[in-house]
């Protein structure tokens, strides 16, 4: 009988340890879902948004093009200095098949949106976020967020944060070089 | 009884070690205890509160420079007992980020403090009480941004009663009677 207290404490140390363990794993994988792994190859979560012209823009039907897919705010300072970036690349490599979209993740009215993208001069069209839209990707908890879908609809990059224009070159480059341009064409 | 106790406190800091790795994930601003204040009934008393950005972020100030951004703001909730006056905001400090070289943004960064001003009730009891708010706040670093967040946040005032008024003689005058 005496040695029951150790073997409780025994017990209580492994039960420590699934605990941390079990907790750990969790927010792992709440926080990452869907993980990188997951996405990357994949096709793109499908959904459909309403645009600042007041017009749905359905992901799929965008099939054929390349496709950067944005999301950013209003508040976001660093969304700021990739917008003029953006529109210089959708002039550049939007008759190759190419569409950059924007996916406003705010609080903001749709004036202020609309407001904002005017005044950044933005050319492609910029959608309504909604929270559930965020969570297909895995959660849009920093901004900018950004994801490149080749012509099929495949992700084949994500990038968090602001990158240097180059690299959003290159990622442009590599998704427009795979998968069909068929439907562009129709 | 010792082993037992010893196996309690070693889930407990399990649990506990996991559900603060759980808060460090992202920007967080915290708040100091609070300092117990005390004010007396139907006097006015300012509550100093202090809040932390975690190093490498900042959040706007309640004055940012641009309508797009968020401010910081803290909401205290109404009590029956004690009114809640004026809420005093530090001024921010002007900086530029590597994201925006040209541009200067107000910002809070490090430690900052918010004063909130009480005023208990003359009619209200001594003792302490509970007043409850949010600051609302969002945070960025210098190549990203996070939705902006709410922290709860939590103060206690103690009241203590108000002294005596001072005792008034009625006016002694001969003509006061007929």
């Amino acid at each position: 009988m005496k040695r029951n207290p150790l073997i409780l404490f025994f017990i209580a140390a492994i039960v420590a340890v699934m605990l941390f363990a079990g907790i750990r794993t969790a927010r792992n994988n709440r926080a990452n879902y869907p993980a990188k792994g997951q996405l990357i190859g994949n096709l793109a979560p499908d959904f459909e948004l309403p645009a600042l012209d007041g017009k749905h823009l359905k992901l799929s039907d965008l099939r054929g093009k390349a496709v950067l897919l944005n999301f950013w705010a209003t508040y976001c300072g660093p969304c700021k200095i990739e917008m003029p970036w953006f529109v210089e690349l959708q002039k550049e490599y939007g008759p190759q098949g190419f569409q950059i979209v924007g996916v406003a993740m705010d609080d903001a009215s749709t004036e202020d949106i609309a407001k904002f993208a005017k005044e950044m001069g933005v050319n492609y069209p910029i959608l309504l976020g909604q929270e559930s839209v965020g969570q297909s990707y895995g959660g849009v908890s920093v901004l900018p967020t950004t994801f490149f879908l080749d012509r099929d609809g495949k992700l084949v990059a994500r990038e968090f944060g602001l990158q240097s224009r180059s690299v959003f070159v290159d990622h442009i480059k590599r998704a427009m070089s795979q998968g069909h341009a068929v439907q562009a064409q129709k | 009884m010792k082993i037992p106790l010893a196996s309690a406190f070693l889930l407990f800091s399990a649990w506990a070690w996991a559900q603060d790795d759980l808060g460090s994930q992202g920007p967080a601003v915290k708040m100091a205890p609070a300092p117990l204040i005390t004010a007396v009934q139907g006097k006015p008393a300012t509550v100093p509160l202090s809040f932390r950005v975690a190093p490498g972020y900042h959040i706007n100030s309640n004055k940012p420079k641009s309508d797009f951004l968020i401010p910081t703001v803290l909401k205290v909730e109404a009590t029956t007992d004690i009114v809640i006056g004026r809420t005093t905001y530090p001024e921010g400090h002007d900086m530029s980020f590597a994201f925006a070289p040209d541009e200067k943004l107000n910002v809070y960064t490090g430690d900052f403090k918010v004063d909130v001003l009480v005023r208990p009730l003359r009619s209200v009891q001594a003792g302490k009480y509970i007043v409850r708010g949010t600051l609302k706040y969002q945070a960025c670093d210098n190549s990203a941004c996070y939705p902006p967040k709410q922290l709860p946040i939590s103060f206690d005032v103690k009241i203590a009663k108000a002294p005596p008024a001072p005792h008034r003689n009625p006016a002694q005058s001969p003509h006061a009677h007929h």
